[in-house]
């Protein structure tokens, strides 16, 4: 079996227009790749290349230039998609089916034996919590309920992959509260999960593995933990130690006021002195401090990944 | 083979259920039926006038619903239904049958419920029996959907969305009478298909029958032609992006 279930290999796509020989540049030599049972989340800022990279995965659009791999078989492979969920960044379907028809056209085309149909399509209706819709036709539906149609054809085939565009637009809280509880069962059944999204504190809960690009270049890549932990230490300071406080209050980057009266003083990874610094006054002093290695947010390091960024 | 009839079958479903589709049929036919007060106008030949009327509103039926799916497969592009379609097993050349398929049904539908309303109107009218030419003209009527929703298929991947209607009503209608385009050679019965062999409105009214190896052929010309425009169409739509 494959380690990865995807694999970007210099993927570049440049939009041609039609009577201009300089296009829009969406994607530069982009090379990424999902490790097999990993959510994997894929983030940027609007226009970065994210909805364009999915696209090229499912075939849809071609690379200028690159190739790109999923489940082993080149992108462009028709059969290779009974295999894979897909949901595009804004689904919409035709208006006139009822949400069961519609599913059940999904479930044709991924090759589902008629025998079993009528039962995955339910199970999948139930799934997304939109059993007591089924009969209505989907041109009644709101932004929410078209997404949670969307998500329910995506899993329709019990996927071994699932590429999924911005799969939280539009949903209210229950709303994503359930598709992250969907995505959590998807990876205990084995499932690998690729989608991109910009609300970060969901991306944060449920993924293992980011990726942030922007303007179509790959800024980092790598698994959540370790980038996130690479970022800088917490410095924990005792109560009434205001001496130690006041050494160290003005190098710090950020602090806190514990609820306790101490204060957590938080320091960059990238200045050797200060880092000696500290530890020598945790040496002097064992009871004043505290160190912890320091868990950035995924939304701190994302402006500061993404603002350095001289792209 | 399985694919190409899902497709079809939802292009068929979503057309059959608008009801204005309905509502243009029975228009059409209450125009069949006041045919038969124009006895000024056909002067004494309102038998005529109506097995000439109910052809020419079939043959516009007929265009219409090819226009539609000018409009349709654009729109499908541009909406995202078509992505989520293509991203199952789904090739694309197979996606384009489908719609064409779909196109053919729909309109086979819509136009044998118009021959059919106007036969009995006509028999209502008249107290007389339905003849075979008129049979056959109608058929024919039908049987151009096949070269004609290839084309529309063709115009909607090779053209800009507002522009594939409008050049398919220009083209179908020249195709129609395809005397204008004779005069261009790589044009006529070519690139473009040569409707005129589908339309036998003469003979229908003055009830010569058409040989039934010639309804054959034709058959054969337009299952030839469709296979023609749609791969053209595929070479095109393969390479397309898809919104
Ligand atoms: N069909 C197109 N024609 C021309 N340029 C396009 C097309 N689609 C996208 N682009 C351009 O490609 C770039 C990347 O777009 P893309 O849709 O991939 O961004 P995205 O990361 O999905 O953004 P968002 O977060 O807003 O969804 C943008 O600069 C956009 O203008
Ligand atoms: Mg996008």
């Amino acid at each position: 079996m494959e380690e990865n279930v995807i694999v970007i290999e210099g993927l570049s796509k440049n939009y041609k227009r039609w009577f201009s020989s300089k296009g829009t540049k969406a994607l530069d030599n982009l090379t990424i790749s999902v490790p097999r049972g990993s959510v994997f989340g894929f983030l940027g800022p609007n226009g970065a290349g994210k909805t364009t990279t999915i696209k090229i995965l499912m075939d849809l659009i071609k690379p200028t230039t690159g190739s790109a791999f999923v489940l082993g078989k080149p992108s462009y492979d028709v059969d290779v998609k009974k295999r894979i969920g897909f949901l595009p960044d804004s689904p919409a379907f035709s208006r006139q089916l009822t949400a069961r028809e519609f599913l059940n056209i999904c479930a044709k085309l991924l090759r589902i034996p008629s025998e079993q149909r009528n039962e995955t399509v339910e199970e999948a209706l139930h799934t997304v919590k939109m059993a007591e819709h089924a009969r209505e036709k989907l041109g009644s539906f709101s932004r929410g309920m078209l997404q949670r149609i969307g998500v329910a054809q995506a899993i329709l085939n019990k996927p071994e992959l699932l590429i999924l565009d911005e799969p939280l637009l539009g949903l209210d809280p229950y709303g994503r509260q359930e598709f992250k509880q969907i995505i959590i069962d998807q990876q205990k059944k084995g499932t690998s999960v690729f989608f991109s999204s910009h609300i970060l504190s969901d991306v944060e809960e449920i993924c293992d593995r980011i990726a942030i690009l922007k303007k179509g270049h790959l800024l980092c890549t790598g698994e959540l933990d370790k980038l996130l932990a690479a970022s800088g230490i917490n410095v924990v300071i005792t109560p009434g130690e205001d001496k130690v406080f006041k050494e160290l209050m003005t190098d710090a980057e950020g602090s806190v006021k514990n609820p306790d009266g101490g204060w957590t003083l938080s320091f960059p990874h990238n200045n050797p002195e200060l880092l000696k610094k500290i530890e020598d006054m945790k040496k002097e002093s064992p009871d004043a401090l505290a160190i912890s290695a320091s868990r950035e947010k995924l939304e701190d390091f994302f402006f500061r990944t993404v603002e350095n960024a001289n792209v | 083979m399985n694919e190409i009839i899902t497709i079809a079958s939802g292009t068929w479903k979503n057309v059959l259920r608008m009801k204005v589709v309905y509502f243009l049929i029975l228009c059409a036919l209450v125009l069949v039926a006041s045919a038969i007060n124009y006895d000024v106008l056909s002067m004494g030949l309102q038998k005529e006038l109506m097995i000439d009327v109910s052809l020419v509103l079939n043959s516009i039926a007929a265009m219409l619903v090819v226009i539609s799916l000018t409009f349709e497969i654009p729109k499908e592009l541009r909406e995202g239904v078509a992505s989520t379609l293509l991203s199952k097993p789904l090739g694309r050349f197979q996606y384009l049958i489908g719609k064409m398929f779909g196109c053919i049904v729909t309109g086979a539908v819509i136009c044998a419920l118009i021959a059919v309303g106007s036969f009995f109107i006509f028999n209502m009218s008249f107290g007389e029996r339905i003849g075979v030419t008129m049979f056959q003209t109608h058929l024919l009527v039908i049987l151009a959907l096949i070269p004609m929703s290839a084309l529309g298929v063709l115009f909607a991947v090779l053209l800009p969305e507002v522009i594939a209607p409008i050049i398919t009503v220009v083209v179908v209608w020249f195709a129609f009478s395809t005397k204008f385009l004779a005069g261009i050679p790589v044009l006529y019965g070519g690139i473009l298909p040569d409707l005129d062999l589908f339309n036998f409105r003469a003979n229908a009214v003055y009830q010569v029958q058409i040989p039934w190896m010639y309804v054959l052929l034709v058959t054969l010309w337009g299952i030839c032609y469709a296979a023609f425009a749609l791969s053209l169409a595929s070479i095109v739509f393969e390479r397309k992006d898809i919104k």
